[in-house]
């Protein structure tokens, strides 16, 4: 955690030196690294591959953006995205985590998919076309409506997520989790409350990418739900893999890498002369290549291994 | 032929490609406990190279067959990728046969760009039926069978069955269970490919089609606990057959949920049991 | 048959040969006998080419079939298929020449594997190992779990064959059984031969009688 104490001035300034552009790709960083973080502690403590946990994001971003559209106080509404997420969660959670492997990893993606087709139906989210116009997010009287401020708050939303996350790991639950990752037999026996602690890590990581979602309502001022879609989740277990699972410094990693990869990619890719399909292609074959050299290669994900090794 | 017989025909022709997915995700899962999420793609691949084979003038039959025999060794490669590496555990290689499934986006792209693409079935109708979903079913009945007797009969399809059910034995009586692992890969990629090829004609496919055929063919397979043949042609059917009323008699806008619906029913019923079971 | 030179066998960090030799000649019938744990199995693991060996030589002339401690049939395929995949590698895979040596499988022969009785396991076992039409014949914990007249008839059958001209590596915890079959027997503590010679000097040893054939010494 140590570093932490340096690295956040040095993040904290770098805001300032970015392009409007890259202050865009800055911005969605952060809010990929804020639901990485908590899929980074479900899938190393609780044992548990998430293929939905953009539908958290979805659920945080449609709730802040329709209570804002009727007339909720732009912070409130965004205080209810992580609520909505995390009580989402618990709600399938009860039933859909005792599922292992490969068959929770179906059982999100298919939540995913039905939640996306909901919202794709219901005249009251706006169905294909979304919720538009919403409004800025402001405190106290302030209104943030440039792309610097949205910056910081993802900056501040990133330092509260991975503070919680560090508490929770060094906290009793955070033990008895560890206890739980290693076997599960075994933490049962010790007297862990298997179940429960996994059903607070869902609930927990669902709250981060909720508000993760939430901020991003307010940032873009638009939302449909083909801004959530099945590989955003994918997008996201890529990052919590490649940058270590468990750790919040290899998600917080994990995140920027693959973002800055796929953003100088993209640049490289819409040069002039280049086909449009291009940064699409590229795009996802970033993503293939990580994932898979990553788990082939370095399975406990880079930071972990950085950290291990002298 | 009335309505219901209609949707019936068409339900079941949805469904055979469904029971195809859901096949080729078995063979590999039990032989090699791998679940594989890029098993959708194989469909993607081989449809979409039909539609490059047949407008290189390549006559229909022929086209169709090229294109499952290379869905086939994409099987062989994605399986040599995924469980090649000595000591990749099942759960790594999940996440790996993921990561293939984007990369075959890419490819994708690359060779035939991000529209939906289709080609001709076979044409005209019988009774108000499409004569295509009778091929559908009729293929799928006969290469269902053929596999069937593969695994039956052949010392080849015993070696396969006693590797799932026993890989330390396997070993101990000289069978090389990494080659049938790569086999039964090869198998479930011309599988899923077949599915490809034989749906697209009546349902467009792009390069992210992947997901609701793997889906649709995991809803399919879980009845049968993804290892059980003869369940998961049941379950392809009756998800096929269901699909297609709900889209005629209520909504199709609820039509792909039912597939969704009915696997997480399964899962959690099923997860259920075996708490209690635990528990006693 | 059989050659192992100082034989080292790793799990991880673990040590579980730590410089075994061992001879089978030839149409011998030779036991390995030691407690629980003393890796035994280890050693027949590496026999069958399964471990790798971290150190020493193993040499195996002509085929080495086995029959692994727990069975390990194929449960959900027939009696004749377990047999059929038995020859997997020697490709002759015609059945009829093993329900002559152990007419009791043919009319299990269409029975699942899985659904038979631990003796009639261990004999199908048997046959899935003679398909390979060995020349040297390793069974690890033949015994084990089984009634006497079971284990009896097993051991006659195992004599035929022997007298056939089969080579054979015992390996039993019942060590009376193993020291009356076999003409010569080594027995391993710990991952190292500690004794070795003919199986009278060896029952006749008062540590191996003490420790293996519940005698006072
Ligand atoms: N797969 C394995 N991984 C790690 N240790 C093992 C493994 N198999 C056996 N061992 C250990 O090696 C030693 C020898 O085991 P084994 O060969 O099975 O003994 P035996 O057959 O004589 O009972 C034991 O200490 C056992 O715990
Ligand atoms: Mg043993």
């Amino acid at each position: 955690m140590k570093w932490a104490y340096l690295g956040v001035p040095v993040v904290a300034a770098v805001p300032l030196l970015l392009t409007p552009g890259q202050l865009t790709t800055f911005v969605l960083l952060g809010l990929s690294a804020m639901t990485v973080v908590g899929l980074s502690l479900l899938m190393g403590y609780a044992g548990q591959v998430s293929l939905g946990q953009a539908s958290f994001t979805a659920i945080g971003a449609y709730t802040s953006g329709l209570l804002a559209l009727h007339h909720t106080p732009p912070l409130l509404a965004l205080a209810a995205a992580p609520i909505a997420a995390g009580l989402a969660a618990v709600v399938v959670g009860v039933p859909i985590l005792r599922l292992r492997g490969h068959q929770l990893a179906f059982a999100t993606l298919a939540l995913q998919l039905i939640l996306l087709s909901v919202l794709g139906d219901a005249d009251w989210a706006g169905g294909a076309v979304g919720l538009q116009g919403l409004p800025y997010l402001s405190i106290g009287g302030f209104e943030l409506d440039d792309d610097m401020d949205y910056a910081y708050v993802v900056l501040v939303g990133v330092l509260l997520v991975s503070l919680i996350a560090y508490h929770l790991v060094h906290s009793r639950v955070g033990r008895g989790l560890r206890a739980l990752a290693t076997g599960e037999a075994a933490a049962e026996a010790s007297g862990v409350p298997v179940g429960a602690y996994r059903l607070l890590v869902f609930a927990v990581s669902a709250a981060f990418a909720g508000l993760a979602g939430g901020i991003y309502s307010f940032f873009l001022g638009y939302l449909a739900p083909g801004s959530f879609p099945v590989l955003l989740s994918i997008e996201y277990v890529v990052m919590a893999v490649v940058g270590g699972l468990g750790s919040v410094g290899g998600a917080l990693l994990g995140a920027a890498l693959v973002t800055v990869v796929v953003q100088l990619l993209t640049t490289l890719a819409t040069q002039p002369g280049m086909p449009s399909y291009a940064p699409s292609v590229l795009s996802y074959a970033v993503y293939a290549l990580l994932l898979i050299a990553v788990v082939l290669f370095v399975p406990r994900g880079i930071v972990p291994s950085l950290r291990k090794s002298p | 032929m009335g309505e219901l017989a209609q949707y019936l025909v068409t339900g079941v022709g949805i469904g055979c490609a469904y029971a195809l997915t859901g096949s080729g995700l078995v063979v590999i899962y039990r032989v090699t406990r791998v679940v594989n999420f890029a098993q959708g793609s194989f469909s993607v691949f081989a449809a979409l190279t039909v539609t490059t084979l047949l407008a290189a003038g390549l006559p229909h039959g022929f086209a169709e067959t090229l294109a499952v025999l290379l869905a086939g060794v994409i099987g062989l490669i994605v399986g040599l990728v995924a469980t090649g590496k000595p000591g990749t555990t099942a759960q790594s290689a999940l996440i790996v046969t993921l990561g293939l499934g984007v990369f075959a986006y890419a490819v994708e792209i690359l060779l035939w760009g991000d529209q939906p693409r289709s080609f001709d079935g076979i044409p005209g109708s019988v009774g108000g039926i499409q004569k295509h979903y009778l091929l559908i079913i009729g293929v799928t009945a006969v290469v269902l069978g053929a596999t069937a007797l593969l695994f039956a009969r052949t010392d080849l399809g015993r070696a396969l069955t006693a590797t799932a059910a026993d890989p330390y034995a396997a070993r101990i009586v000289g069978i090389d269970v990494t080659r049938m692992g790569l086999l039964a890969f090869a198998l479930g990629g011309a599988l899923g490919g077949l599915a490809g090829v034989l749906i697209t004609p009546v349902q467009q496919v792009s390069f992210d089609s992947d997901v609701a055929l793997v889906v649709s063919g995991f809803s399919a397979a879980i009845l049968g606990n993804l290892t059980r043949p003869g369940l998961t042609l049941a379950g392809g059917l009756l998800l096929g057959v269901v699909q297609t009323l709900v889209g005629g008699y209520l909504s199709t806008s609820y039509q792909s949920e039912v597939a969704l619906i009915f696997m997480l029913a399964v899962l959690v019923a099923r997860a259920g049991r075996r708490d209690v079971l635990e528990a006693a | 048959m059989i050659r192992v030179e100082d034989l080292v066998v790793r799990y991880g960090a673990a040590t579980a040969l730590d410089g075994v030799s061992l001879t089978v000649a030839a149409g011998e019938l030779v036991a390995l006998i030691g407690p629980n744990g003393a890796g035994k199995s280890t050693l027949v693991n590496a026999l069958a080419g399964l471990l790798r060996p971290a150190a020493g030589k193993i040499r195996v002339d002509g085929r080495l079939a086995l029959v692994p401690e727990g069975r390990h049939l194929f449960t959900p395929l027939t009696v004749d298929d377990n047999l059929r995949l038995g020859a997997w590698r020697a490709k002759n895979r015609d059945t009829g020449h093993i329900y002559e040596l152990l007419p009791e499988l043919e009319p299990l022969s269409r029975r699942p594997a899985g659904r038979l009785s631990g003796g009639q396991q261990q004999m199908v076992a048997l046959g899935r190992a003679l398909m390979a039409r060995p020349d040297v014949l390793v069974i690890d914990e033949m015994s084990l779990g089984l009634a006497p007249l079971v284990v009896r008839h097993l051991a006659d059958n195992l004599r035929e064959r022997h007298r056939d001209g089969l080579a054979v590596l015992l390996i039993e915890q019942n060590a009376r059984l193993a020291l009356e079959l076999c003409t010569r027997a080594y027995v391993l503590e710990a991952g190292r031969i500690v004794a070795e010679g003919s199986a009278a000097d060896l029952a006749g040893s008062p540590q191996v009688a003490a420790a293996y054939l519940g005698l006072e010494a």
